[in-house]
């Protein structure tokens, strides 16, 4: 289910963009699963097609979904290859704190205080 | 179109109706039954419309070959005036889906919030595979019946088939008409319990439109009469194996509320 709450101070498509990334990451939506066209989409939340389409853009861009020509937009493998890279790297992390000696309670909050780092 | 006191106690047993006991009758909801509950009504007037036409075309007919003293000759001008009576009750049709589709968007333009489901509902879920294969089948055995019976020696079956074939084209178009509507047009909920309620109504009118009232009639109005052919025994067996069929379809379906639960709720 997407719910846009227009009294919400985040923007509609973003709203929209969070949603969709989420229920995708987390495999509700299936890999070829096809989504509505961006149209459907605008009418059925009263968005503009605009806000839509770049939801969708931004998802793309992402890897999360693929357009392919007048068939629609479909769920993409790109969330389980990103999936994958993410744990690649997260392995190589662990080497890195296991050779330096860096005890597990300081090695998360590295990674949190990153992780923050890149969000905000 | 506001909601009154007697549409929300429809509403409350719609919901009833349909399980969804927990779920409180919302002027939305009420106001969204109270249009399908009227364009129901007009729809039905429709039918009856092209059900009349058609029998008055086959009375024309007779009365003017001969047979209650007429001149004998076929005219062609009553099958048009049906063909064209035909367009303008599907384009009525398509005006009363039209008129509900409105109807929907001036209530959801009273929503604070908009809810959706990211996977679009197609014909497999709305009507269902049992209900579409249904509606396929009646539909061709009655074109075949009407084809058929336009191969008959005798001329004035021939007229009645036409007029039949007519008929059938007309409720075909407008079963697409109205299926297009009910699964292209917007979805208006704010919650999950109305979006639930959204594809119930959808299920539900997609199910009805595709219950064959007329093509029950249409034949027995247009070839009985004519004596007891082949033709009036095939017309009997579509009516009665129809009648069977959709008693099987309806029990072999899922509830129109469970269709929505696994159309809405996370794969």
């Amino acid at each position: 289910m997407i719910v846009i709450d227009v009294a919400s101070p985040t923007p509609p498509f973003e709203q929209l963009r969070v949603q969709l990334a989420r229920q995708i990451q987390d495999h509700t939506l299936a890999v070829g699963t096809r989504l509505p066209t961006i149209r459907r989409l605008a009418a059925d939340l009263g968005l503009a097609v605009n806000t839509v389409g770049r939801a969708f853009r931004e998802l793309e861009e992402a890897g999360l979904i693929e357009t392919r020509g007048r068939a629609g937009s479909f769920v993409s493998a790109g969330a389980e290859q990103s999936r994958e890279r993410a744990r690649r790297a997260a392995a190589d992390y662990a080497a890195v704190i296991a050779s330096t000696g860096i005890d597990t309670t300081e090695a998360v909050r590295i990674v949190q205080a990153a992780l923050a780092a890149e969000a905000g | 179109m506001t909601s009154t006191t007697a549409d929300l106690r429809q509403a409350a047993a719609w919901l009833a109706r349909h399980g969804l006991t927990g779920t409180p009758p919302t002027p939305l909801l009420a106001t969204r039954l109270a249009a399908r509950r009227r364009a129901r009504g007009a729809g039905l007037v429709l039918l009856a419309v092209l059900v009349i036409g058609a029998a008055l075309t086959q009375a024309y007919e007779q009365l003017s070959t001969g047979r209650f003293g007429g001149s004998g000759r076929h005219s062609h001008l009553p099958p048009l005036v049906l063909a064209g009576l035909t367009v303008g009750l599907v384009l009525a049709r398509a005006q009363l889906d039209r008129w509900v589709r409105r109807v929907d968007r001036q209530a959801a333009l009273t929503l604070p919030r908009r809810v959706a489901y990211p996977i679009p509902l197609d014909w497999r879920a709305v009507p269902g595979r049992p209900h579409a294969v249904y509606a396929v089948a009646t539909l061709t055995g009655a074109v075949v019946l009407a084809a058929s019976a336009y191969t008959a020696p005798d001329a004035a079956v021939r007229y009645g088939a036409l007029v039949l074939l007519i008929g059938l084209l007309g409720v075909a178009a407008g079963i697409v008409v109205q299926l297009h509507d009910i699964l292209t047009r917007p979805i208006v909920a704010d919650d999950e319990a109305s979006l639930t309620a959204d594809v119930v109504l959808r299920v539900e009118d997609a199910r009805e439109c595709t219950t064959p009232v007329v093509l029950w009639s249409l034949p027995a109005v247009l070839l009985f009469g004519d004596g007891l052919g082949w033709w009036n025994a095939g017309s009997l067996v579509l009516v009665l194996g129809a009648a069977l069929a959709l008693c099987l379809v309806q029990r072999g379906s899922a509830p129109a509320v469970a269709v929505a639960r696994h159309a809405t709720s996370p794969r």
